[in-house]
């Protein structure tokens, strides 16, 4: 009777959940602050997924979690989702974005400059083993530059726009109520636009990296060419009951741009953006944007494909839910198997001597 | 008049915990299921504090419905005492106040993965089926908007096609669980991944049934005296599960859903996979005034 001791209800939950805890031991502020402090990459990782941002929030759940990150990004989502929307704040620009790192791989130079900023792109990826060894590794000063990087860069498509190299649609002013929310409506297809965008802003990092990579090895139609990466902050400006717009407070944000020859003989632009510094989500979500056009159904790069595939809550949710019992299905299927087996078996096919 | 004065104090949640805004689209999307039975209604699906595909769907029906007079009956494959439900139930339970039971007479609402309980729900029932995947065209078509058309198109060919093909192979239909039905003569659903034993209960039953899939974000309604009617051709009638004959070697219960329990000497003993109901025919058994409600089937049999 080995599977019903794995029964046994309450108890049992509730012990299954001590064992768990009693790993990561006691929590405290402390130890949210220092997660808070180190590991800034994974806070904003954490924030983008859930769509939530609040390092602070980000820092406890993942301390809650133990670093699971789907635990972590659940715990930011159901507590986020009750929440009351306050207000919407205003639609920012790309020029309006206080930029700490703007580059584009289309060109050598571009209006306003290459502004590399904080990366470990040129790197050497050499572990800093001395560490262990009790010598604390302190980082190089930067040294400023003599004139600072201005904070507000152009966009490159409004560039390519003016040299007509990219279609240019008129923009539309939608209402800041009328802006559809997928977290209070359901991601339908074809997606409305801003449906797509939240939906590849809160997709899972190493899902839409993987869908992605297919694209580009060659899966996709479109080869994607860097047209901006942009690690920014953002403005937040909301409007107060008396009339007064003001800003209360900036948030981190990514943004990629990525483009290809289009069939159009225009430059096709794919876009992604998320809350927080997260540079292989964005790339990977605008490859997949780029190629969602015209892309056959079922194929990695069609948008229902890849948006109902890499929504971190859905996707890891199902997964662990096979561990559930499933031995009433399972007792259907076997009566049908044992059903097949006693019925007359159908008569061998007669091949011609 | 201060702001105090205008503002409830404040609380850590809202009364079974959704957000009055949520409830408010539940209603709204449970209200057109009703009107329009087996339709699937697109809805937000709030996360919830459980992982997708552990009963969210049937979660958000269930803490829709949930008022502090309800009795809440939660089961998994037909157990009360499944960790799962256990788990549901005491949340249902710690945020509205409401009484659990395991008891299907007893109970106002009874959220359920995969079984509906064998003893007859009234008409003052609800049940809510959670569901991992409402598109019963998935295996024929796993594109959603494809698969929506072909709904509103009533373009159901493909699924008798597979039935068909099932039993020039294998001699019967071999679908196991979640048999596709026709709801109301217009829209084919799939009744969640109940056995085959389960779907005639749904048949112009007296009770309200919910089946929602919080993943999925797709919630469907089976309303009182509605016809349910599995695929079948009319010359291969539809087929439940062989177990009229069984009986359970804990309670003695005959013609029932059973769960199989392998022994070691290679062959099989059978327990009632409605949990509680076999725990009343043990306490009956020995003297206690327990009372079981009428059954379903009858004898191992369904009446017509």
């Amino acid at each position: 009777m080995a599977y019903v001791a794995t029964r046994g209800g309450e108890r049992a939950i509730d012990q299954s959940e001590r064992l768990y805890r009693a790993e990561l031991g006691q929590i405290d502020a402390a130890r949210v602050a220092e997660i808070r402090l180190a590991l800034p990459m994974l806070i904003d990782r954490v924030m983008g997924e859930a769509s939530l941002y609040e390092p602070d929030l980000a820092a406890l759940a993942l301390a809650q979690a133990g670093g699971d990150l789907y635990e972590a990004v659940l715990l930011l989502r159901a507590w986020r989702t009750t929440q009351p929307r306050l207000t919407i704040a205003e639609p920012v620009l790309q020029d309006q974005l206080f930029t700490h790192r703007r580059i584009s791989a289309a060109f050598k130079d571009i209006p306003g400059g290459q502004i590399l900023g904080p990366s470990l792109d040129y790197a050497h990826r050499l572990l800093a083993t001395g560490v262990l060894q009790g010598q604390p590794y302190m980082p190089t000063p930067v040294d400023p530059a003599a004139t600072p990087a201005p904070a507000h860069q152009p966009s490159l498509a409004a560039w390519q726009k003016a040299q007509g190299l990219v279609a240019d649609p008129a923009r539309t002013e939608v209402a800041p109520d009328d802006i559809p929310d997928l977290t209070r409506e359901p991601l339908l297809f074809p997606a409305q636009r801003a449906h797509t965008l939240q939906s590849l802003a809160r997709a899972d990092t190493g899902g839409m990296l993987a869908l992605g990579y297919s694209a580009m090895r060659g899966y996709g139609n479109a080869h994607p060419t860097v047209n901006e990466l942009r690690l920014a902050e953002a403005e937040v400006r909301v409007r107060h009951p008396r009339g007064t717009v003001f800003s209360a407070g900036r948030v981190k944000v990514s943004q990629a741009e990525v483009t290809s020859k289009g069939k159009s003989g225009l430059l096709e632009l794919g876009f992604c953006a998320t809350l927080g510094w997260n540079e292989v989500k964005v790339i990977s979500g605008a490859t997949l944007d780029l190629n969602a056009p015209g892309a056959a159904k079922g194929s990695p790069v069609e948008e229902e494909f890849f948006l109902y595939h890499t929504e971190p809550v859905e996707a890891s949710g199902f997964c662990i839910h096979f561990k559930l019992p499933h031995y009433v299905t399972f007792q259907s299927s076997l009566d049908a198997l044992r059903g097949a087996k006693t019925a007359t078996p159908t008569q061998p096919e007669k091949v011609p001597a | 008049m201060t702001i105090a004065t205008l503002t409830r104090p404040w609380e850590a949640m809202s009364y079974g915990f959704l957000d009055a805004s949520a409830k408010r689209e539940l209603r709204r999307k449970m209200l057109k299921a009703i009107a329009v039975p087996g339709c699937q209604m697109p809805y937000a699906s709030r996360e919830v504090p459980m992982a997708r595909g552990w009963g969210t769907g049937g979660l958000q029906v269930t803490l829709t419905l949930l008022k502090p007079s309800s009795v809440v009956k939660v089961i998994d494959q037909g157990a009360d005492d499944s960790v799962n439900a256990a788990s549901i139930r005491s949340f249902l339970s710690k945020v509205s106040g409401a009484r659990e039971t395991w008891d299907t007479t007893e109970a106002t609402l009874i959220q359920s993965r995969h079984r509906i309980p064998e003893e007859r729900l009234r008409a003052d029932q609800v049940l809510i089926l959670q569901v991992p995947n409402p598109e019963p065209l998935r295996p024929v078509e796993p594109n959603m908007s494809v698969a929506r058309q072909m709904h509103a198109d009533a373009d159901y060919g493909r699924l008798w096609l597979i039935l068909y093909e099932q039993i020039v192979r294998s001699g019967r239909v071999m679908q196991g669980a979640a048999y596709p039905s026709l709801v109301n003569g217009r829209h084919v659903m799939t009744p969640s991944p109940i056995p085959r034993w389960d779907v005639p209960k749904l048949h112009m039953a007296q009770h309200l049934t919910f089946l929602s899939a919080g993943r999925e974000k797709r919630l469907y309604a089976v309303p009182p005296f509605t016809r349910v009617e599995p695929l079948v051709f009319s010359d291969v009638p539809y087929q439940v599960e062989d177990h009229a004959a069984l009986t359970c070697h804990r309670s003695g219960m005959t013609g029932y859903f059973m769960n199989e329990i392998p022994q070691e000497d290679g062959s099989s003993a059978f327990e009632l996979s409605d949990s509680h109901l076999g725990i009343k025919a043990i306490r009956q058994a020995e003297g206690a005034a327990v009372k079981i409600g009428p059954t379903w089937y009858e004898n191992g049999k369904m009446p017509q």
